[in-house]
């Protein structure tokens, strides 16, 4: 495979290369279906690890010049058209996949396609690339998609307990030995073994540590990933699993809400501190419900607290900095 | 939080070499202390160990009953703590210095504020004594832990059974619910014994320990090896007359999934991480992930001996990478 337009992310500086919205998931209910589009462009990069080992990605990116890790989440409604053109700007085939929606089959590097399809059922996916399973969607190639209900700002199914707000969480487990890999076009022969483990492409970092507080690297700051809220704000987490390995997701200071499980609704809505969260494409929906947290004494409505898998694995970079995992910031403000 | 914490150098502690470490040493006086209605003294240790089925013995590190600076002892788990709905909790915990080793405790399913959370980064990493102060809402099977270095000092065994009462006391699950005349506690864990054998604050300071993959060989229920002893040890394999009704405190303590089942015997799950079903399941087996809690009843209506195995599972592949066992005996 052909190396070009490498893009250095993380220290060296990330500013053009995130998400183009900010925030949370933003969606504005409509009684009537319309087409929605966008253009993802796939690129490639390497981005800066937390013990500063560079590894190499392929995105869904918003332009030539970005390289997004996950592509920027799409939210539409039930009914809805959705027109997605993949803009192919390396020399390797890749392909947009949503299981049980769409597969637009190769697209050659270089080439451009125009992928068109409805959806019919409100609920949380995953859009990826299918080719070379599971290489590419490990690299990078991944992002979150999510239905509305028809008519519906708050609610996951028609009916489903409500939200005010939501946010899509994509997880992902990195071999820096599988990336480096497929960057020299070869198949991994090696038994996997993640070094790091990534939330919407970021991992957290500590007071005192350079990066700390930085929305762009930090992930208990990004925007996309931090949970914000208030006393009754309460938030859908659409947790979309692109890694290999099964996790388990521990929330502090409120119980969650359990809605759904690889985007099938349960049939009764448990509360829960911790989840098993399904590995290749699983899923978890849930409501942080943003209550007073219960046991504290006396009461407080302000605080922070962290949102970390539980399997401390995962809690981890380069086999050792505890802190520097998959986690983010759950503030009360 | 109020002030902006900062890492502890490793010049300062000590440590030599340069680099931050990322601890937070601090014992602060408790935010709004009142007097509690019930009270919890742990002292931090790093001394015990535990003899497995094959003869050797592995390091283990936890929590003693009590004060002082922790020698002597060597708890594995963890003494439990058991208080009612309703009551304020406090924990006093009692850890060393930067040489010797801070530490949390955070009661993992309770929700209190910030400070009284007990994760080191988010707040301090106890290097004196400090009073968490929290108060028990909910009824139901909790455990606590130490979350200073989590993956390796939840590993290396600092964890214990929190047991929340409802106000009408041990023999009802919570207010309303069923009531049971056993109970067990199943804390299922696996160890990798490569790792227990490092300093408290390995990797905080950078450096690859090898915390991205574990690799348990031995299996463990309630500090019981699994292997064998769990099978008769009186205090991990219940026996329970006909037609009783026996409460199964099952805890996944480790960090694999597991999957338990119990011996052709149906268990009705009634709760998970301290609050009641919706509606109660029947479950001849059950996948859990690190830290869920289930608490489940078996009412056996035959005589015999079921055994039950826990299953501890690979978390890329599934496979079963060991299994612990345990019996339930039956009158």
């Amino acid at each position: 495979m052909k190396r070009r337009d490498f893009l250095k992310l993380g220290t060296a500086g990330i500013t053009g290369a995130v998400s183009t919205s900010l925030g949370l998931l933003c969606w504005s209910p409509r009684a009537f279906a319309k087409t929605i589009s966008k253009t993802f462009y796939i690129t490639d990069g390497y981005i800066a690890m937390p013990d500063g080992v560079d590894v190499y990605f392929k995105g869904f990116s918003n332009s030539t010049s970005q390289l997004n890790i996950p592509g920027e989440s799409v939210i539409v409604q039930q009914g809805d058209t959705v027109e997605i053109t993949i803009v192919n700007t390396l020399s390797s085939d890749h392909s947009f996949v949503i299981d049980g929606v769409v597969d637009s089959g190769i697209i050659n590097g270089g080439q451009s396609k125009l992928v068109s399809f409805t959806v019919n059922n409100a609920g949380s996916y995953m859009f990826y690339d299918k080719l070379n399973a599971p290489y590419n969607r490990l690299l990078g190639l991944h992002g979150g998609f999510a239905v509305m209900p028809t008519g519906s700002s708050n609610e996951l199914y028609n009916g489903s307990p409500t939200f005010v707000q939501q946010y899509v969480w994509v997880t992902n487990d990195i071999d820096p030995i599988w990336h480096d890999e497929v960057s020299r076009g070869r198949t991994p022969l090696s038994t996997f073994n993640p070094y790091y483990f990534t939330i919407n492409g970021r991992t957290m970092r500590v007071p005192g540590h350079p990066e700390y507080g930085n929305p762009d690297i930090d992930s208990g700051y990004n925007q996309q990933t931090r949970l914000e809220g208030s006393i009754g704000d309460r938030t859908l987490v659409r947790i979309l699993n692109a890694g290999m390995c099964m996790h388990s997701v521990h929330f502090h200071a409120n119980h969650v809400e359990w809605l759904a499980e690889n985007g099938q609704a349960r049939n009764a809505v448990w509360k829960k501190d911790t989840l098993l969260l399904p590995n290749n494409i699983g899923s978890l929906d849930v409501i942080y419900p943003y209550e007073v947290p219960p046991d504290s004494w006396p009461q407080v409505t302000k605080g922070y607290f962290p949102m970390h898998f539980h399997d401390e694995m995962t809690q981890t970079a380069g086999g050792g900095l505890y802190q520097f995992g998959l986690a983010t910031t759950i503030a009360f403000k | 939080m109020s002030k902006i914490l900062r890492p502890v150098n490793m010049m300062h502690a000590g440590g030599g070499g340069g680099g931050s470490c990322y601890i937070y040493p601090d014992s602060p006086s408790t935010p709004g202390l009142v007097t509690a209605d019930v009270t919890f003294n742990r002292t931090a240790h790093m001394n015990g160990s535990m003899t497995m089925d094959d003869g050797n013995t592995i390091t283990m590190w936890g929590f003693n009953e009590g004060g002082g600076m922790g020698m002597g002892g060597g708890a594995f788990p963890s003494p439990a703590m058991r208080m009612t709905q309703g009551q304020v909790v406090h924990t006093v915990l009692t850890a060393g210095s930067m040489m010797q080793g801070t530490h949390t405790i955070h009661h993992h399913g309770i929700e209190p504020s910030t400070e009284n959370d007990g994760v080191g980064h988010y707040s301090f990493d106890v290097n004196g004594t400090y009073t968490y102060q929290w108060k028990a809402s909910h009824a139901g099977t909790y455990f606590y832990h130490c979350h200073t270095n989590t993956v390796l000092h939840a590993e290396m065994g600092m964890y214990g059974a929190l047991i929340i009462d409802p106000p009408e006391g041990p023999g009802t699950l919570f207010s309303g619910g069923p009531t049971y005349d056993k109970e067990v506690i199943w804390a299922c864990d696996e160890i990798d014994s490569s790792w227990h054998n490092k300093n408290w604050r390995a990797g905080t300071c950078g450096g690859d320990e090898g915390f991205n993959s574990l690799n348990p060989d031995y299996f463990i229920i309630t500090g019981v090896d699994g292997a064998q002893s769990a099978l008769t040890d009186a205090s991990i394999a219940p026996t329970v007359n006909v037609g009783d009704s026996l409460l199964i405190r099952y805890i996944c303590a480790g960090y694999l999934p597991q999957r338990i089942t119990f011996g052709g015997l149906n268990a009705t799950i009634h709760m998970s991480d301290g609050r009641a079903l919706p509606q109660t399941v029947q479950a001849a087996t059950i996948k859990a992930s690190s830290a869920e809690r289930y608490d489940l009843i078996i009412v056996p209506d035959q005589s015999g001996v079921y055994e039950v195995t826990v299953e501890f599972l690979h978390w890329v592949t599934g496979a079963v990478v060991g299994t612990a066992r345990t019996r339930i005996t039956v009158v």
